[in-house]
């Protein structure tokens, strides 16, 4: 069974079906807005004090905002039963699990790209040195939460209580990934020098490993139970 | 080739016991019809098979596959056609097809998956989105997949549920034409008039045991 494929139909899917009702990335988009006017109007802060608590409130929003869609990807498959169509699918289970954490990764990141002027803007930032590296965080910290994420987002997809089980499994597990990014994000707006803050982008990459290919084995296992 | 070959299956949840000790065999092409009261363990039985669900105990291949350690060949030559359509609301007639063809590994050409959507009714409907379908348009979707896919074991859970006279003809044809390439196919029915037409044998599944039929008994009331 082609492998590259059955990836490449899995995005595709999730792509389309997100485009047609805009559920995720809508309801993802507000509740980040939220955040950040929450925040924004809490906080009455010089650009100095911003910056200190800044990366903090970025990965919380950008955590909280990506449960959310973590959660939709697989109770779409809820309907008329089609988790069972991928549960009984011959494809390599691998491939419709890369195919999801690539399409979860796709949300998420234009999320974070559509929100992140928002907090320039709110915490009135200066990151024109920095967008480069920022960019960089973003995506390995976003590759690792929509790894371990899809994972626990498939695990849970069957219970009840899914909405509440997912954030508190999922959390603990990401916290590795969200200090290092936090730490990584805090020096680059900082305008660290790119040695003081890069054990923490090497962290994220070595989370991004394990996490997916863990992820990647435990996967079949779970779709299959 | 044996198509399936059910060994000594049980299935229960915690205690309750819903079959016992099943053992059969299915050769290629013929049609197996299951009958039996509801919560009889019918559709246990065909997810079973259809590779959802693992049995409590004994074994069961499906041509010459052993269907719990093999699932993955198994699954790559059979298709389950159930209650639960499988189709994406979000997605139109076409996309479905492609995308559930896609998993199988397979591409069909746009004219094939035309022809397959003109011959079960539903040609028109092409670009329609799911969501906009009835539960009828669904079921007939789900044939051209099969007319698509040419899967060896046919799994049918109630295949004439909300269909109309053409469409339950068009199930029956596609059975014939599966039967025809040496394949297999699998029913669970309450209909047992039209399973009838169709079926080359049968079972009665009840108390956890099934009853095999012929299928002149099939037709005879005082079996059922």
């Amino acid at each position: 069974m082609p492998f590259f494929k059955t990836i490449h139909w899995v995005v595709w899917k999730d792509l389309i079906s997100e485009w047609r009702t805009r559920e995720t990335m809508s309801s993802m988009l507000f509740f980040a807005l939220i955040v950040i006017l929450v925040f924004s109007f809490s906080f009455s802060m010089d650009q100095d004090a911003a910056r200190q608590l800044i990366a903090g409130i970025i990965w919380v929003a950008f955590t909280f905002t990506g449960i959310i869609g973590l959660g939709k990807s697989f109770t779409s498959e809820l309907q008329n039963d089609c988790l069972e169509s991928l549960q009984m699918s011959p494809a390599p289970k691998g491939a419709i699990y890369l195919g999801k954490v690539a399409a979860n990764f796709l949300f998420m990141l234009a999320v974070e790209i559509l929100l992140f002027p928002l907090f320039v803007l709110f915490f009135n930032l200066d990151v024109i040195e920095a967008v480069g590296t920022l960019l960089i965080i973003f995506f390995l910290a976003t590759l690792g939460l929509s790894a371990v994420g899809t994972l626990f987002s498939a695990l849970t997809v069957q219970i009840r209580a899914r909405e509440v089980m997912l954030p508190v499994l999922l959390l603990p597990l990401a916290v590795p990934v969200m200090i290092a990014a936090v730490e990584a994000t805090r020096g680059a707006l900082n305008g660290d020098p790119f040695s003081f803050y890069s054990q923490w982008i090497h962290l994220l990459i070595i989370f991004d490993i394990i996490f997916t290919v863990v992820s990647f084995w435990l996967f079949e296992f779970i779709l299959d139970s | 080739m044996i198509a399936i070959q059910v060994n000594s299956l049980s299935k229960s949840y915690g205690f309750y016991r819903i079959f016992e000790d099943l053992s059969f065999d299915i050769h290629p092409g013929e049609c197996f019809a299951l009958f039996g009261p509801n919560g009889a363990g019918k559709t246990t039985l065909l997810r079973i098979l259809a590779t959802l669900q693992a049995p409590s105990s004994g074994q069961f291949n499906i041509f010459g596959q052993d269907g719990v350690v093999e699932k993955d060949a198994v699954r790559e030559i059979i298709m389950l056609i159930a209650h639960g359509s499988h189709l994406y609301d979000e997605l139109s007639a076409t996309e479905n097809l492609q995308f559930a063809l896609g998993l199988r590994g397979q591409s069909p050409a746009p004219p094939q998956i035309k022809r397959a959507l003109d011959r079960t009714g539903i040609g028109a409907f092409a670009d329609l989105k799911i969501r906009q379908f009835s539960a009828g348009m669904k079921k007939r979707l789900d044939l051209a997949k099969v007319i698509l896919a040419q899967p060896q074991l046919l799994l049918l859970d109630e295949p004439y549920n909300a269909l109309d006279h053409s469409g339950v003809a068009l199930t029956n044809q596609l059975i014939q034409e599966t039967l025809g390439r040496s394949g297999t196919v699998f029913m669970t029915t309450h209909d047992r008039d039209k399973a009838t037409q169709i079926a080359t044998r049968g079972g009665i599944l009840q108390g956890g045991h099934l009853h095999l039929i012929s299928p002149e008994q099939m037709t005879t009331d005082a079996i059922f």
